[in-house]
């Protein structure tokens, strides 16, 4: 069963010229567990495509289902509860609140989701471990690496145990190795059965994903 | 993790930011209590001196006002027919004249004298010495005099003076009459530079030359259990020729007239310092936001809802606005003691009287003021956030 299926969106920005489309007549499904990844040159539409399947847009046409809901029809409130408890999202520049430790930053999720304050520190606890961050949990990001603030905001987006994890070039602003761990750790996530959407330029994370997608100006090529 | 919770760490994250307005909010704060303290500080001041005295009812002739006073026809029988009103608790006569002091024959000075049949505990706290006697058939004219005539003039209680009373108007051939100074003390509607003496009605009236002198002034105290309004309204039933006024009616009289200006002008310095309360904080506010737009979006992204962020901000502008109104209390409060020092040495105004006095009204208003300001001062940003396009931000902040 599909977690997301994107069913011929295209999504147009107004521009001066005229509009322009960055994504166009895109079908895309992401299964149950599936890890995939979508590559292609800059400016393609990966990232509004991402958007779009990550719920935080919408399409000009088309319609996205996520969990077999159209996501069209639901209000802002029931498409960020869908992101708050079901998607996860991880970006390029982390994006952790810099006045939070580790721990906490990974707890905001879940207070939002008023996940009782116990069972919200076990969890993060528990998520600390699995990133390999147990004794830097009350680190401010500003104390931590670019691969520890990377896996933060990993367990972060894991922390309300999401159906689809969606990550946006979450190597792109690291080296090599770090990129490495970061991608095996995703490897760790599918293999404990969510379903991740990955964009990327980096080819050592796309070769991880069972399916690999490449885009086009806007299109799916392959 | 409340929204004021996540607003106190982001103050705390941006502390430079934070102080500065804070102390910002403090200052323009400490202006506005203070406004507020003087658009009602005169009238409170002026009714406590009113009620000091312990008399609540002021009675002048029909041709007078409360502070223009006329000689009341048949005073002392008017006051024999209000003592008998059960509204009516005390009667005393009152009668202000100018009169000239003699410590020595050749050292005077002009003072204002007042007469009055209270014998004891009038408008005035006893320095040194003691207060006018009750019975004054040993003392046929003692008399207290201020700090100040005291003191320029080297008298005591004990020290024998002469008074020759100078009525308004009158070109006064009036022998003087030999007093004793029982007490000095501080008057409570003199000034403080202002030359007061007062004496027994008896011993006015003795320097007046007759015992036919009419008071141009009662004060009447009403019986607490009906109050000054059923007096005021009993004095009118029998004696409709005189004017009475409860310190009520005084203060209103005041307030529609000689203190309008206090209010207006503190009215519109309190409307400027909230509007640069609110600029400074929605200021600040507005470009904190900008700055944290794709740290917003990110939140956005992850599903923290828009009225999670929305209160956040609403939070923090509270806590700059409210440290900065905190802070601005005491602030306010040293600033109007100094302002307050300042205005009093205007020339002729009673030494109990201040412009500047503390009432709860006041920091409540205070209070009010500011907490709308910290609303309004949120609520632009706040809109920014609930319309800010996540997607489109998330791209700008990468491309960026």
């Amino acid at each position: 069963m599909s977690v997301v299926e994107a069913r011929r969106v295209t999504r147009l920005f107004p521009m001066a010229a005229g509009p322009v489309a960055a994504v166009r007549d895109v079908s895309l499904s992401v299964a149950d567990g599936e890890y995939v990844a979508v590559s292609g040159p800059s400016g393609c539409g990966k990232s509004t495509l991402l958007h779009l399947v990550g719920v935080v847009d919408q399409p000009t046409s088309g319609e996205i289902l996520f969990e077999s809901r159209d996501v069209a029809a639901l209000k802002e409130a029931e498409r960020s509860r869908i992101r708050l408890v079901r998607i996860g999202f991880v970006f390029q520049r982390f994006f952790l609140l810099p006045m939070l430790t580790a721990r906490e930053n990974i707890e905001l999720p879940q207070a939002e989701a008023r996940v009782p304050a116990a069972d919200r520190r076990a969890r993060t606890r528990e998520l600390l471990e699995y990133v390999g961050l147990a004794d830097r949990a009350d680190h401010l990001p500003s104390q931590l690496s670019g691969g520890e603030m990377q896996r933060v905001a990993i367990a972060r987006a894991l922390a309300n145990r999401p159906a689809l994890l969606v990550a946006d070039e979450p190597t792109g602003e690291l080296d090599e190795q770090t990129g490495g761990h970061i991608a095996d750790l995703f490897d760790r996530v599918h293999a404990d059965g969510t379903a991740i959407l990955v964009v990327t330029h980096n080819p050592v994370l796309a070769a991880r994903a069972s399916r690999r997608l490449t885009m086009k100006s806007g299109s799916l090529v392959s | 993790m409340t929204s004021l919770w996540l607003a106190w760490r982001t103050t705390k994250r941006y502390r430079v930011r934070a102080v500065l307005a804070v102390i910002g909010v403090a200052v323009i704060g400490a202006l506005l209590f203070d406004m507020l303290l003087l658009s009602r500080g005169l009238l409170a001041s002026f009714a406590d001196l009113l009620n000091s005295g312990g008399f609540d009812v002021r009675i002048v002739g029909s041709e007078g006002m409360p502070i223009v006073r006329l000689p009341i026809a048949g005073s002392t029988r008017l006051a024999t027919e209000l003592r008998a009103l059960p509204e009516v608790r005390d009667v005393v006569l009152i009668r202000i004249e100018r009169a000239t002091l003699w410590s020595n024959e050749r050292t005077s000075r002009p003072v204002t004298l007042v007469g009055t049949t209270q014998a004891s505990g009038g408008p005035y706290t006893i320095v040194r010495g003691d207060d006018l006697p009750r019975d004054s058939s040993f003392d046929r004219c003692p008399i207290l005099v201020s700090r100040h005539l005291a003191a320029s003039l080297g008298v005591e209680p004990g020290s024998s003076v002469k008074i020759s009373v100078n009525p308004d108007g009158v070109r006064s051939a009036l022998p003087a009459v030999s007093c004793r100074v029982t007490g000095v003390v501080n008057f409570f509607f003199a000034s403080a530079g202002e030359n007061s003496v007062a004496t027994t009605m008896t011993a006015l009236q003795q320097a007046l030359s007759g015992p036919g002198v009419d008071a141009d002034l009662i004060l009447a105290a009403s019986q607490p259990a009906t109050g000054p309004a059923a007096a005021v309204r009993a004095i009118h039933r029998v004696r409709p020729d005189v004017r009475a006024y409860s310190n009520e009616d005084v203060v209103a009289l005041f307030n529609q007239n000689g203190f309008a200006y206090f209010r207006q002008i503190s009215f519109v310095l309190s409307s400027l310092t909230t509007v640069f309360a609110f600029l400074l904080v929605a200021t600040l506010l507005t470009v904190s936001v900008n700055q944290r737009l794709g740290e917003i979006a990110a939140l956005r992204a992850l599903g923290i809802s828009r009225g999670r962020i929305a209160s956040i901000l609403l939070w923090e502008s509270a806590l700059l606005v409210g440290g900065g109104a905190l802070l601005a209390l005491p602030l306010g409060g040293l600033l109007a003691l100094g302002l307050d020092h300042l205005l009093r040495q205007m020339p002729g105004l009673p030494e109990r009287l201040h412009f500047f006095v503390f009432q709860w009204r006041a920091v409540a208003t205070h209070a009010a003021l500011f907490g709308v300001t910290a609303a309004a001062a949120a609520a632009y940003p706040m809109w920014l956030t609930a319309r800010l396009p996540i997607a489109a931000t998330l791209r700008r902040e990468v491309v960026g």
